[in-house]
This record gives structure tokens, sequence and C-alpha cells, in this order.
């Protein structure tokens, strides 16, 4: 166990901040992804038809 | 030479299962039987439920010699305790996914985060009812609505409470259809949920092929104790995209995806032995996990309506349920829902954008849970 305690304090401030951090990873990739279209601007790959 | 042949034929008896069969074992049976009865005749996850079902009921026969050390499902089981077969169910997933709905659409990933709430309300709840915290995270886990971050939570902070987490997760995923709608309708007025959205851009291939590498690097970089099973997602997920390695990618997403769904339906259901299955605990578990599915659905439509507020009336609040995960059961629900009230409104597209973030949305809820539990 690390160190949380196994408490009904322990489970209130662990989903605290997993819902919070759930928040703050979820954006960071969302902000990536904002990035995704200048991509495009590097080239293009010829899709062959699947 | 009468009296040998009735000893004989009590030898035979004591041989079979017949003689310890309990009222337990009877009720595990009747309950693989309605798993079955689920998948075959009423179609819910009938890939799951079908191994689940069969593998509980022979679990449940005293004789059996599959479930006992040795034995085929024994060793099947193996591979969700070394946790090899989730990994390998994710490869399948990421070889079958086209990401490119949530590639588009980077503001609706938060939904991916917002309809988790239920994870936390469940986990809460469990403390409640006096679950350590370790158990309790697994539990809460349900309400991720991704099996196989389930099992690799569970088996790594309460292995104990597999056959009932891993039952509750796959059971309320296939009941979401029921589960889900009421909620939404609840949360949601007809003129919401007949709102229209815009076309998602399109994505390119390079794109595609950029987003498993980068998403890959991410969570090896900040969530290690989930690395392994979201790198798998998006090695399935590269070798769909770049187009090179066709034979692969359809081996991940076919051959290799059925062959590890027959093993983990058959490993979960073998550990519902009664002896271990029938518990007080299991109520609660089952219980607990239906209330995370439902703060989950209404946490991701409240998320949803407040983007629609924010956006000047833009984003239909029924897809905010779908962040909840379990693709694409949970994107066809919020399409289902949206047709109800206008025919013409496909939602399918827009919805699959938070639900392929809300398999994020879990990976990074049970990340966080492994690392501050030293999972």
């Amino acid at each position: 166990m690390g160190v949380l305690p196994d408490t009904m304090s322990g489970a209130w401030i662990l989903s605290g901040i997993d819902f919070l951090l759930s928040f703050v990873f979820i954006s960071f990739i969302g902000v990536i992804l904002y990035f995704f279209p200048h991509l495009n601007s590097l080239g293009e790959i010829k899709e062959k038809k699947r | 030479m009468d009296n040998l042949f009735v000893t004989l034929l009590g030898q035979l008896l004591n041989q079979t299962g017949l003689m310890s069969i309990s009222l337990g074992n009877i009720i595990m049976i009747i309950v693989g039987a309605i798993l079955l009865y689920l998948g075959i005749v009423k179609k819910y996850e009938p890939f799951l439920l079908v191994g689940i079902g069969l593998s509980c009921i022979v679990a449940n026969v005293p004789g059996s010699e599959l479930t006992k050390e040795g034995g085929l499902f024994y060793i099947a089981y193996q591979g969700v305790e070394k946790l090899i077969l989730p990994p390998l169910i994710f490869l399948g997933v990421g070889a079958m996914t086209d990401f490119g709905p949530m590639i588009a659409n980077p503001s609706l990933v938060i939904l991916g985060a917002a309809a988790h709430l239920g994870i936390f309300v469940a986990l809460i709840g469990a403390k409640v009812f006096g679950f350590t915290l370790a158990e309790a995270c697994s539990i809460g886990i349900i309400g991720g609505a991704d099996g196989p971050m389930a099992i690799y939570t569970t088996m790594k902070l309460a292995p104990h409470l597999l056959p009932q987490i891993s039952v509750a997760a796959y059971s309320y995923m296939a009941l979401m259809p029921l589960i889900q709608p009421p909620v939404m309708k609840l949360l949601t007025n007809k003129k919401e949920r007949q709102i229209m959205m815009k076309q998602p851009r399109y994505v390119s291939r390079l794109e595609k092929i950029v987003f498993p590498v980068v998403i890959a690097i991410i969570v090896n970089l900040f969530l290690p104790p989930v690395a392994p099973l979201i790198t798998m997602l998006m090695l399935g997920n590269l070798m769909r995209e770049c187009l090179c390695v066709d034979r692969l990618a359809e081996t991940a997403s076919n051959a290799l995806l059925n062959v590890v769904t027959m093993v983990l339906t058959v490993a979960i259901g073998s550990t519902m032995a009664a002896d271990t299955f029938l518990t007080a605990d299991t109520l609660i578990i089952i219980a607990l996990g239906l209330v995370a599915f439902v703060f989950g659905t209404g946490s991701g439509v409240l998320c949803a309506k407040l983007m629609n507020k924010i956006t000047g009336g833009k984003i239909n609040p029924l897809i905010g349920s779908a962040g909840i995960a379990s693709v694409p059961i949970a994107a066809r629900v919020s399409h289902l829902v949206g047709q109800q009230e206008n025919k013409n409104n496909f939602l399918i597209m827009h919805a699959m954008g938070p639900n392929l973030a809300g398999v994020f949305g879990t990976a990074i809820s049970g990340g966080i849970m492994l690392a501050l539990l030293g999972g």
C-alpha cells in the first residue's frame, strides 16, 4: 500500500486526486490533438485502397 | 454377489460429483444458465456471455476436472492471473478501432474524463461498506466500463475479487442499452436531444499513424502502471493505420482477438465457484457496479450539457454518456437515443470521439489508482 491511509478520508482523497488528474491528463491529450492538423503540412501519405 | 454389485455401484457413485453437489452449486449453475440465456436468446454480448456462462456451470459441477489445478480452464485463468490476456485483448481492439473521430474533435475528449464520476461514487460506496481501499478501487473501476482494464486493475489490487468484478463489468457493459437511456432522458430535454452536430473534419493517414506513437509515449512517460495495456492498444492501432502490415492487423483484430476472448471468458467463468462467489460482498459489488454506471452516464451527460451551453448549442448532450468507454456500445446507445427524437440525426461518429476518449479516461483513472496504491 502506498502513502494513502486505508480509511474513508483516504478514499475521498484518492477519489479527488484521481478525478482531478483524469481531467488534467485527458485535457493534455486534447491539447496535443489540437495540433494534429499541423502534421498535414509535413506531407501526405498516399493511401492504397483497403 | 449382490452385495459386491451394490458396493461397486456405491463406489462409482462416490467417484461422481453427485454426492458433493451443494445448494450453492445449484444456484451458480442457474446463474450460468441465465448468463447463457442473456447471451444466446437476448443477444447481450454473446461473445462474452456464452463462454462465461458455460464455464460458470462447469465450475460448479463438483466432479469437473477442468477448473482444478492442471485443468484447461485453470490454465486459461493463468493468462488472466499473469496479466497476459488483457493486453492481448487491447492489441486486438486497437487493430479494429479507428481513432479518427477522437482526433477530429479534441474538445470532446474531456467527456472521457467527465463520464467517470461513477468510478469514484462506487469507490466511496465500497469504502462505506467496509472494503479496503485497494478493493474499493477495484470495485470503482467497474464504472470505467472497460473489461480488460477492470481485470488488470483488479488483478493488481484485489485479485480475490476478480470473479465478481469481471462479471459485473461485462454484464453491465452488455446491459448498457437498458441502463443508460433512462438516465440520458432524465437529464436532457427533447430540444437538446434533437441537436444536430457539425460533420467532423477529415483526419489524414499521417495523423492516424502519429496518434498511436504519441499516445504510447505519453502513457509510458506519465502512467507506467497501465502502460502495458495502452501500449498494446496503440501497437494494434499502428498496425491498422500504417497499412503495410495488413496481415498482422487482420490477425490481431480477428483470429487473435477471438482466441483470446475464448480463453478469457472461460477463465472468468471458471472463477465463479459457489464457495467464493455466493457471498454478501458479491451482491454489494454488483449493486455498486450499477451505481457506477448510472453516475458515469449522468456525469457525462451533464458535462456535455455544460459544453453545449458554452458553445451556444452546438453539442448534443447525449454524446456525453458515451464517455463512459465500453466501445462502441455506449456510442451506439447515444446514437439510438438521438434517433428516437430525430431520425435524421446520426450521432454515432460524434459519440465515438468521447467513447474512445473514455478508454483513455479509464486507463488514466486506473493508472493513478495503481500509482497511488503501489499496485
